[in-house]
């Protein structure tokens, strides 16, 4: 995979390059950057109960997940950008909890969580490391949502499978980084986000569950101006 | 081509994100464990059927449930009990009733010779108890249904010996019994303390009677003193003559106290008055005694019964020990005593029997647990706690009712009182598809869903579905 980012990276660059002229030494005024790397989200769940009937305080937990992403970035003034941040699609394992904690995984599910930040990159583009802090939305987008007999069993015993369905939210994000410019066309960066994303989960079995994922993400990138 | 993937994935990523979708599926619904089949031992609670047979069965009867699929008048009326929907869940056949058959009155349509069906392992059976062959219900009750009841150690006895005397080692076995052992200790209690009571308030009743009648008559002679103990004899005398009536003893006594100079003692009307007056002393006197004889007795008493309980614990807790585990099985669990005394049964009686309920049942269930707590094939679901939260917290279990029974109990509605003839036809007025009870201590079917879920939460737990 690794050797795949590459060379979407290079051709990337190669295109951006026919289109734009590479002048400045950093993200200026008018410049676009694309960056590849690896991202994780932590969800730091406050899950509400199950809906009755259920038993009292069945809640989830749900696991992290590291996956590629994708950040383009456009730099509005030599300090304002914006950024557009995608990726591959995070596969996240989710376990029973609360009254039901020890049940092992249960389901799983696939988000999406593409974002758009507005932000402002401290010093003057020519320095070295620059701090950068944003704020912008994130379309929370959950998808191939899948149960398991395990959660059949708990939820609806002898019954048809049981699968859920999690509500895909817009939710604000900020994010707090620092870019470290390697020479005047490669730098690195490091981005930790917050995500307020407050959803629910429908079950088949007419159950529901808000749930707070309000998701932390880190970002470990390299990235290249154009 | 990775490349082109990895690129098209973040565009099919970009697109969704705008458009929405995506789909949900139950996924892999294969359990940890393969069981081979499903075995339970028990009462009514996990019985499916033993007694469909003969009128309970015309009846439209034949568990201690809401019988009959019924999801037409509401989807949470199955039919089905906890072992029935386990089994759908482990893909095992259709659980059914290992012996069916009834041992009561041939000419009410209860005597229906005893059946052994092939390829069933539900033993249970309602009214059954742990050792005790004379479980509720049976003909040696005095009961016209004469239920089996065959005791837990025979079901177990029965299926080794049906088995080549063990077990397979990938069935799941469930045992699940106790509650009996309670209800017929109870009812034994509750009938001799009942006695103890009357014949106390018998005995005082009559003294009472003697004393205010005496001394009534006493009061009008020449001189009461001398009066009251002539008075007294002839009562006495009277009242130990074989043949003596109540009108006799209270003649024996006027006529004395006119001897002994009451003129009054002669008047028909006067005499009756005094008798009324005594009858009514004779009366207080006696309820009064017998109620305190009664409560003393069942003081007395109920002790005994909460050390009964423990010990039938440790009956269970060793059959399954030695007759199940040691025997091969790998899969076993055991739900404890659900709380009785949160059922609509339990809440009608008195707080004495209230508590002795609560002690007899924690003392089986803290008994059960300590006895087979460290062992690994066993899982012990405390069906006690999920059955008590439901009773005072119904609401996050979807429960609306859980005081009163949803089948009307009422004869000729339903001749035989209990959940053992309810159906679709005969249920109280309204929607009674998330009360908890079906009769004074049967859950409804959706109950019963609820305990299959909490069973299946522990095996979950356990790694075993």
């Amino acid at each position: 995979m690794k050797q795949g980012f590459k060379h979407v990276a290079a051709l990337l660059a190669a295109s951006a390059a026919l289109a734009l002229a590479g002048n400045a030494s950093a993200q200026s005024a008018g410049q676009f950057t694309a960056k590849v790397g690896v991202g994780k989200i932590t969800p730091k769940v406050e899950s509400g109960d199950v809906t009755a009937p259920a038993l009292p305080g069945s809640k989830v937990a749900i696991a992290s997940d590291t996956q590629p992403v994708l950040i383009f970035a456009y730099g509005v003034t030599d300090n304002f950008s914006t950024e557009l941040a995608l990726g591959l699609p995070y596969k996240h394992k989710l376990y029973g909890d609360g009254a039901i904690a020890g049940t092992g995984q249960l389901g799983t599910v696939q988000s999406l969580p593409p974002s758009l930040f507005a932000q402002y990159r401290f010093f003057s583009p020519d320095t070295m490391v620059r701090p950068f802090v944003g704020a912008g939305a994130t379309y929370a987008y959950f998808r191939k949502e899948t149960g398991s007999g395990q959660l059949t069993s708990i939820l609806n015993t002898g019954g048809p499978g049981t699968s859920f369905h999690i509500k895909n939210k817009v939710a604000p994000t900020i994010q707090a980084g620092v870019a470290v410019n390697i020479n005047p066309k490669w730098f690195v960066d490091f981005t930790v986000t917050k995500t307020y994303l407050k959803t629910d989960t429908y079950y088949s079995t007419g159950q529901t569950q808000h749930v707070v994922l309000d998701p932390v993400g880190l970002v470990l990138a390299v990235g290249y101006k154009f | 081509m990775r490349h082109t993937k990895f690129a098209l994935a973040l565009l099919t990523a970009a697109v969704l994100s705008a458009c929405g979708g995506g789909s949900s599926e139950p996924g892999n619904q294969a359990l940890k464990t393969k069981f081979t089949a499903q075995v339970a031992f028990g009462d009514s609670l996990s019985d499916v059927g033993t007694y469909q047979v003969g009128t309970v069965a015309a009846l439209k009867g034949g568990k201690f449930n809401i019988n009959g699929d019924n999801t037409a008048i509401n989807p949470t009326l199955t039919g089905k009990n906890y072992t029935e929907l386990l089994a759908a869940q482990l893909g095992l056949p259709a659980a059914c009733a290992a012996y069916t058959g009834l041992d009561g009155s041939a000419a009410q349509g209860f005597s229906v010779p005893v059946v052994q069906h092939a390829g069933c392992y539900i033993y249970a059976q309602g009214g059954a108890r742990v050792t005790n062959p004379v479980g509720i219900g049976n003909k040696l009750t005095g009961s016209a249904l004469g239920a089996l009841t065959v005791p837990v150690v025979t079901q177990v006895a029965n299926h080794l010996s049906l088995s080549g005397g063990k077990f397979s080692g990938t069935e799941l076995v469930i045992v699940m019994a106790g509650a009996n052992d309670v209800f017929v200790n109870l009812s034994q209690l509750s009938t001799a303390a009942t006695a103890a009571g009357t014949a106390a308030g018998n005995a005082a009743g009559a003294t009472a009677f003697a004393q205010s009648l005496v001394s009534q008559l006493a009061a009008g002679a020449t001189n009461p003193q001398t009066a009251a103990a002539s008075i007294a004899t002839a009562l006495q005398t009277e009242s130990a003559r074989p043949g003596h009536t109540d009108a006799s003893v209270v003649n024996a006594a006027a006529t004395a106290a006119f001897l002994a100079g009451n003129n009054s003692a002669a008047s028909p009307t006067v005499v009756a008055g005094y008798a009324a007056t005594a009858q009514a002393a004779a009366t207080a006197a006696g309820n009064a005694a017998g109620a305190k004889a009664g409560a003393d007795y069942f003081a007395a008493n109920a002790p005994k019964l909460v050390t009964t309980l423990a010990g039938v614990a440790t009956e269970l807790a060793t059959l399954v020990k030695t007759q199940i585990v040691a025997k091969g099985a790998n899969y076993v669990v055991i739900n404890n005593m659900p709380d009785i005394g949160t059922t609509p049964f339990g809440r009608g009686q008195s707080a004495d029997v209230q508590n002795l309920v609560n002690a007899m049942v924690k003392a089986f269930n803290d008994t059960l647990a300590a006895a087979v707590a460290d062992e690994s094939k066993i899982v012990y679901v405390d069906t006690f706690a999920a059955s008590h939260d439901q009773a005072t917290n119904p609401a996050p279990y979807g429960l609306t009712n859980v005081t009163t029974p949803a089948c009307d109990l009422k004869a000729p509605t339903n001749p035989l009182a209990s959940s053992l003839a309810c159906n679709g036809g005969n249920l109280i007025a309204g929607d009674v598809s998330h009360y908890s009870f079906a009769d004074e201590v049967h859950p409804t079917p959706f109950v019963q869903l609820l305990l299959a879920r909490y069973v299946s939460k522990y095996l979950v737990q356990k790694g075993w579905l």
